[in-house]
């Protein structure tokens, strides 16, 4: 499922064509429907509107409607995307979408997908800060220009959308890896100097389904809609597995 | 219908800040305690504390004072909130930010000497928000998130609470019936502790900025289980949201405050820069302030295409406004809309709401067993709430609920009591009744709903509006139980949930309506045409909510100013200082 989107084309009567995948796990077909297209309209609203005015069934997720929650990615023309901040325009082809749930996640229902095993996977990571001081000491002083800060920085907005999840085709082959998001959240706490997991973590990310399945593709990182770069974070935990096996430990 | 049974010790509802702290708290104080989390969408990935822009305002930086933060507080709230709550906040912020940074993982913004950055934010009085650039919720919840992920806590996502299931022999809470979303069953918990921190949301209005699962089920089954709601006419209104027409999700959706503050331009639809009439501070006056004018613009027909007025930041220099407010312009481009060059339209958007279940400052309610926390919680704002004070809110009482929570449950020493099997068979034939009906156009419904709440109940409010306002809302009630649903099965079906939205909305829509029409003055955020004084300080009373049979009863309590009155400042007046807990 490569990208096909080609750009920005209207739709030709002022009626935009889309197709949604519909079904229950594995058992489904698409479905077709016209939503009359608007000056200002995302892929959540186009989907909003066949639920709410053409077919009351269809099930979709979302919360936030503003990029922040993650909860709304779908498939959008082959393309893993945010559909609540999307613009129609920007990815129809002659007005039309096809829509279907995150690949490599299973369906619950429509366009709903069980976001399970991505957090399992963020969980196998050790994506969680160990802490090394408590609520009755002062917050740590940290220099927020040192290069370990900057690269935790760097990698610490994630919405856990799981669109770099949906994208990589490391994670359709091997089911067991553990995917962009979990590994970038894991270099961004081996950065963290407040962390007292490291050693732990690092074992976690080298393990049989770590950071050595990636193949640098970069589908993660061309597809993150808030511009992080999970490749960067992957190869970074890399060296640091490297610099370990050479005795210098984590840093 | 199938129903399944859950037992559990604590059962939090909702997973935002408070719902999230609750569990973490209730662990360390006893972790042999069952503890369990039902939330209406993931863990994690729905509600406000998510969505938080401006940050956490604690007293934790150099210069500053808890009581300059509790001063803030009540000033801002104009003398009517609960002032123990008011003072536990403040006094609790500083040490919930240290527990976010030492124990959960959250990094906030630091100075280049590496202490922690505080940042301005309007109506106090010192630079104490506490942020993460301008994603601070973000920040916040995945780091809780990740933690309560890691701990024995059962997991009930994508699971609606409907009903508050009291015992059977009236001692308390017994229990909760939810909807497991998914699968479209019933679950019934029983339980000897509950939280109710399911986030407020004033999302019946036209233009709102909460998230969009919120639909005030927990005010809904609060009032169902006979429990009373004070200063439910405390709607917040941020001045503005964007306005992208008809059918979008993304309209109402809050454009920041700093885009005022530095400087950009409200025009109406004649391209008239019009805040100068009404206020000398042009587009820098205070919210409420800027919401009104807007509003009024509104009201007559100043308006452009959409309905709203304009904001413009191309007298900055496009370049400039892009690089300073590069998530604002990025996500206005992301909509079609070029915020850096061009006109956005605007609105005023509903935000928050201050009103809640009336509690105390260890989060009890009237009900022995259940606790309130967040915005599901009442009293800690008063009129008004400070931007900042939102997410303290949330987290401070959050914790406080499972510190309160772990130590009720050992207390009582016995099992869970019966639960009242009348009230579960009540909610769900009610939560049914719509697939026996004709299905109905349920969206046509919502629109009225949301049209009228801000028509009538909105930003500028009067006692025939109110009561038009009320006469309509008792339509809306007819119509939506006479609209039903198709039943083509009951797993993840949203519209399902949207007819259920839509009966909690309209419930506590009535009581903001008939607070608003009781409260004869005005407060706040609340803002009467025909009562435009705000009245005498001194003898200040708050509204308190209960439904009796299927009527709205409105009683006005003295505010008790067990701290502070007005003309005292603790600042001034050291002597005034609470005790120490």
């Amino acid at each position: 499922m490569g990208s096909i989107d080609s750009g920005s084309q209207p739709a030709a009567n002022g009626k935009l064509e889309i197709k949604i995948w519909r079904g229950r796990a594995k058992d489904g077909a698409f479905s077709a429907y016209q939503v009359p297209e608007q000056a200002h309209q995302t892929v959540l609203d186009v989907v909003t509107y066949v639920q709410r005015r053409i077919d009351a069934t269809l099930a979709y997720r979302f919360a936030c409607r503003v990029g922040m929650c993650g909860s709304c990615a779908m498939t959008v023309n082959g393309v893993p995307r945010w559909t609540c901040r999307t613009d129609v325009k920007t990815v129809a082809r002659k007005g039309r979408l096809v829509i279907e749930p995150l690949r490599n996640l299973p369906v619950v229902k429509d366009l709903v997908t069980d976001m399970a095993p991505f957090f399992d996977k963020w969980q196998a990571a050790e994506g969680r800060l160990q802490a090394t001081s408590d609520r009755e000491a002062e917050v740590a002083t940290i220099d927020p220009a040192s290069p370990e800060r900057k690269a935790a920085d760097a990698g610490v907005e994630c919405i856990n959308c799981a669109v770099c999840y949906s994208a990589c085709d490391v994670v359709t082959w091997n089911p067991d890896y553990l995917g962009p998001a979990a590994l970038n959240r894991a270099w961004t706490l081996q950065n963290d100097e407040r962390d007292g997991g490291k050693a732990e973590r690092l074992r976690a990310v080298t393990s049989d389904g770590g950071c050595q399945n990636c193949h640098s593709h970069q589908s993660c990182t061309e597809h993150c809609p808030v511009g992080l770069s999970p490749t960067a974070s992957i190869a970074g935990l890399k060296r640091m597995a490297t610099r370990a096996a050479f005795g210098r430990g984590p840093r | 219908m199938t129903i399944e049974r859950h037992e559990t010790d604590v059962l939090i509802l909702g997973a935002g800040g408070a719902g999230l702290f609750a569990a973490l708290h209730a662990l360390q104080a006893d972790p042999d305690l069952r503890v369990t989390i039902a939330v209406k969408g993931l863990l994690g990935k729905c509600g406000c504390t998510r969505m938080v822009q401006g940050g956490y305002n604690a007293a934790v930086l150099p210069g500053d004072s808890i009581e300059r933060h509790f001063m803030d507080t009540i000033n801002g709230g104009r003398w009517l909130p609960n002032q123990d709550m008011a003072w536990r906040l403040c006094t609790t912020a500083p040490e919930r930010i240290r527990e976010l940074e030492n124990e959960v993982g959250c990094f906030f913004d630091r100075q280049p000497d590496g202490t922690l950055h505080g940042k301005a934010f309007a109506g106090q009085t010192f630079d104490r928000t506490i942020h993460k650039g301008d994603l601070t919720g973000i920040e916040i919840v995945n780091r809780l998130m990740e933690q309560v992920l890691a701990r024995p806590v059962v997991r009930l996502e994508e699971h609606r609470a409907i009903a508050l299931i009291p015992a059977e022999d009236g001692s308390g809470i017994a229990g909760c019936l939810l909807i497991d979303v998914r699968r479209g069953i019933f679950r019934l918990v029983r339980t000897k502790a509950i939280l109710l921190a399911t986030g407020g949301g004033p999302t019946m209005y036209r233009y709102h900025t909460p998230s969009g699962d919120k639909s005030m089920d927990g005010l809904a089954m609060a009032l169902d289980a006979g429990l009373g709601l004070r200063d439910m006419e405390m709607v917040q209104f941020h001045p503005t949201g964007l306005l992208a027409g008809e059918d979008t999700r993304m309209t109402g959706t809050v454009l920041e405050e700093g885009l005022r503050g530095a400087g950009g331009h409200l025009l109406n639809g004649a391209e008239h820069r019009f805040m100068f009439d009404y206020d000398e501070r042009g587009e820098r006056a205070t919210r409420d302030i800027v919401s009104r004018a807007i509003y009024a613009e509104m009201s007559s027909g100043k308006t452009t295409p959409n309905g709203g007025v304009y904001i413009r930041m191309s007298h900055l220099g496009p370049a400039d406004v892009a690089k300073r407010f590069k998530g604002m312009v990025k996500r206005c481009a992301d909509c079609g809309f070029d915020l850096a060059g061009g006109l956005v339209e605007v609105v005023p958007t509903a935000h928050y709401l201050m009103g809640g279940v009336v509690c105390d400052a260890a989060t009890r309610t009237a009900m022995p067993g259940l606790f309130v926390a967040g915005e599901d919680a009442g009293g800690a704002h008063g009129a008004n709430r400070l931007g900042g004070n939102g997410v303290a809110n949330s987290t401070v009482f959050g914790g406080i609920a499972g510190d309160t929570m772990a130590a009720y449950v050992k207390g009582m020493n016995r099992a869970a009591p019966e639960l009242d099997e009348r009230t579960v068979e009540a909610a769900m034939n009610a939560a049914l009744a719509p697939f026996e009906r004709p299905a109905g156009d349920l969206n046509g419904l919502r629109e009225r709903l949301m049209t009228l709440m801000w028509d009538d109940v909105g930003v500028l409010r009067d006692a025939e509006g109110l009561g038009r306002g009320i006469a309509g809302l008792e339509a809306l009630r007819v119509d939506l139980m006479a609209t039903g649903l198709a039943d083509t099965g009951r797993d993840f079906n949203l519209t399902w949930h949207d007819w259920l939205n839509l009966k909690s909305l309209i419930d506590v829509s009535e009581v903001i309506a008939h607070a608003s029409l009781a409260h004869e003055g005005s407060r706040g955020a609340h803002f009467r045409t025909d009562h435009p004084d705000e009245g005498d300080l001194t003898t200040t009373r708050f509204t308190v909510a209960r439904r009796s049979d299927q009527a709205i009863d409105i009683a006005l309590e003295p505010v008790d100013f067990s701290i502070i009155r007005p003309g005292q400042s603790l600042i001034d007046d050291p002597e005034l200082l609470p005790a120490a807990e």
